[in-house]
């Protein structure tokens, strides 16, 4: 099949966590002789490129970060003003976060299953997961341990055309941490996360405190 | 203080919310942002790493999170788009971000990150057109996780009366 792909990500490309992940994903997808042709929703330029891209593909991934709970504004500006398929075209979509648990992006799932009824698709279900914030901040081997994963999905998705498989379904991980893992992770954070927090924050060029309060209390 | 952020730009909305409000002798601060230049979340992080509690882009937002991390109630009066809130309205949710640091904690069983300021705004919807309203209104619940608060829910614009008695 061909796919066409819109990373809807407001991030520009170079940093896009996104783009990362549907590097390895397309990898996957390819090496089942399927073709794809990806898109940025981050650069407006491309947004009537994408439009006439809609109008002629029927099988559609959007690839998405998890911005407060559902899609972030920018991709909501942008997929209003494509014009929705008559209900034979069908959407798929990758859902991506920060935080580590599954059940963090479950809400944003929801909505994906409405909005591709409201773009008269059908739903081919999402592959969710999270734990991803780190991929900007990592470079080679580092970044290819998180984002690696998606080229096993990329195939699985050429092979199926959706992501309603169970291979698919246990790409989430765990839903939520056993409560020993949190006491762990709880300690992490308070030490050895806000040094390396602290550390990125210096080489960005931070001269604050990472819980200053520029407004006041 | 009641904070209501009217992302359309039908300001009868907003006329019709201060009437059922100031007969209850609530003071509410109401900003007309559907002409305002409100632009999307870039995701850059800077807010976080980089000048914290402070967002890079440069726009007509900084004054609606100043008075957010003052307020006990955030309403934010939103059209819709595909079964959701229009863009102009998630906008003002995912600008959000500079409330939150960096840094990472545990709130019940789910992580999330801690909060920059001691004011809990808690959160409520109202919207103007068509939309998933049982949707909307666990969205709303889970939003408030990312301000530590509650949800006020979300109603209709034929809900007015409803979600006005909520405001105090």
């Amino acid at each position: 099949m061909h796919v066409l792909i819109i990373n809807g990500s407001p991030r520009v490309k170079k940093f896009s966590n996104t783009d990362k992940i549907l590097a390895k994903f397309t990898a996957g997808l390819s090496s089942k002789g399927n073709t794809f042709e990806q898109y940025e929703v981050s650069d407006r330029k491309q947004w009537d490129t994408i439009r006439e891209a809609w109008d002629r593909n029927d099988n559609i991934l959007i690839a998405i970060p998890l911005y407060v709970e559902n899609i972030p504004g920018l991709l909501l500006e942008f997929l209003a003003t494509v014009k929705p398929k008559d209900g034979t075209a069908k959407i798929a979509c990758i859902l991506q976060g920060g935080f580590a648990e599954g059940a963090q992006l479950r809400c944003g799932e929801e909505y994906l299953g409405i909005l591709s009824r409201h773009l008269g698709c059908e739903y081919k279900g999402t592959l969710v997961k999270g734990d991803n914030f780190s991929i900007r901040f990592f470079e080679g081997d580092m970044q290819d341990k998180v984002t690696g994963p998606y080229q096993r999905m990329g195939e699985v998705y050429g092979e199926e055309g959706s992501f309603y498989g169970e291979e698919c379904r246990k790409f989430t991980g765990p839903e939520v941490f056993p409560a020993h893992i949190r006491v762990l992770l709880g300690i992490i954070f308070k030490t050895v996360g806000r040094i390396m927090f602290n550390k990125i924050a210096k080489s960005w060029g931070c001269d604050k405190p990472l819980n200053y309060k520029p407004y006041g209390t | 203080m009641v904070l209501i952020v009217n992302t359309t730009l039908d300001t009868g909305i907003t006329h019709v919310l201060q009437d059922l409000i100031s007969d209850k002798g609530i003071e509410a601060d109401i900003v007309e942002a559907g002409g305002m230049k409100i632009s999307h979340c870039i995701g850059c992080n800077y807010c976080w790493l980089k000048t914290p509690g402070v967002c890079s882009i440069k726009d007509d937002y900084e004054e609606i999170l100043k008075k957010i991390i003052k307020a006990d109630q955030l309403w934010v009066i939103s059209d819709t788009a595909l079964g959701f809130i229009d863009h102009k309205g998630k906008n003002i949710f995912d600008r959000i971000l500079p409330i939150a640091t960096m840094y990472l904690k545990f709130m019940g069983d789910q992580m999330r990150h801690v909060p920059r300021y001691g004011k809990r705004t808690d959160i409520g919807l109202i919207v103007t057109g068509d939309a998933d309203m049982d949707y909307l209104k666990k969205w709303t619940v889970r939003c408030a996780l990312n301000f530590e608060s509650e949800s006020l829910g979300a109603y209709g614009a034929d809900e007015i009366k409803e979600a006005a008695a909520c405001m105090c």
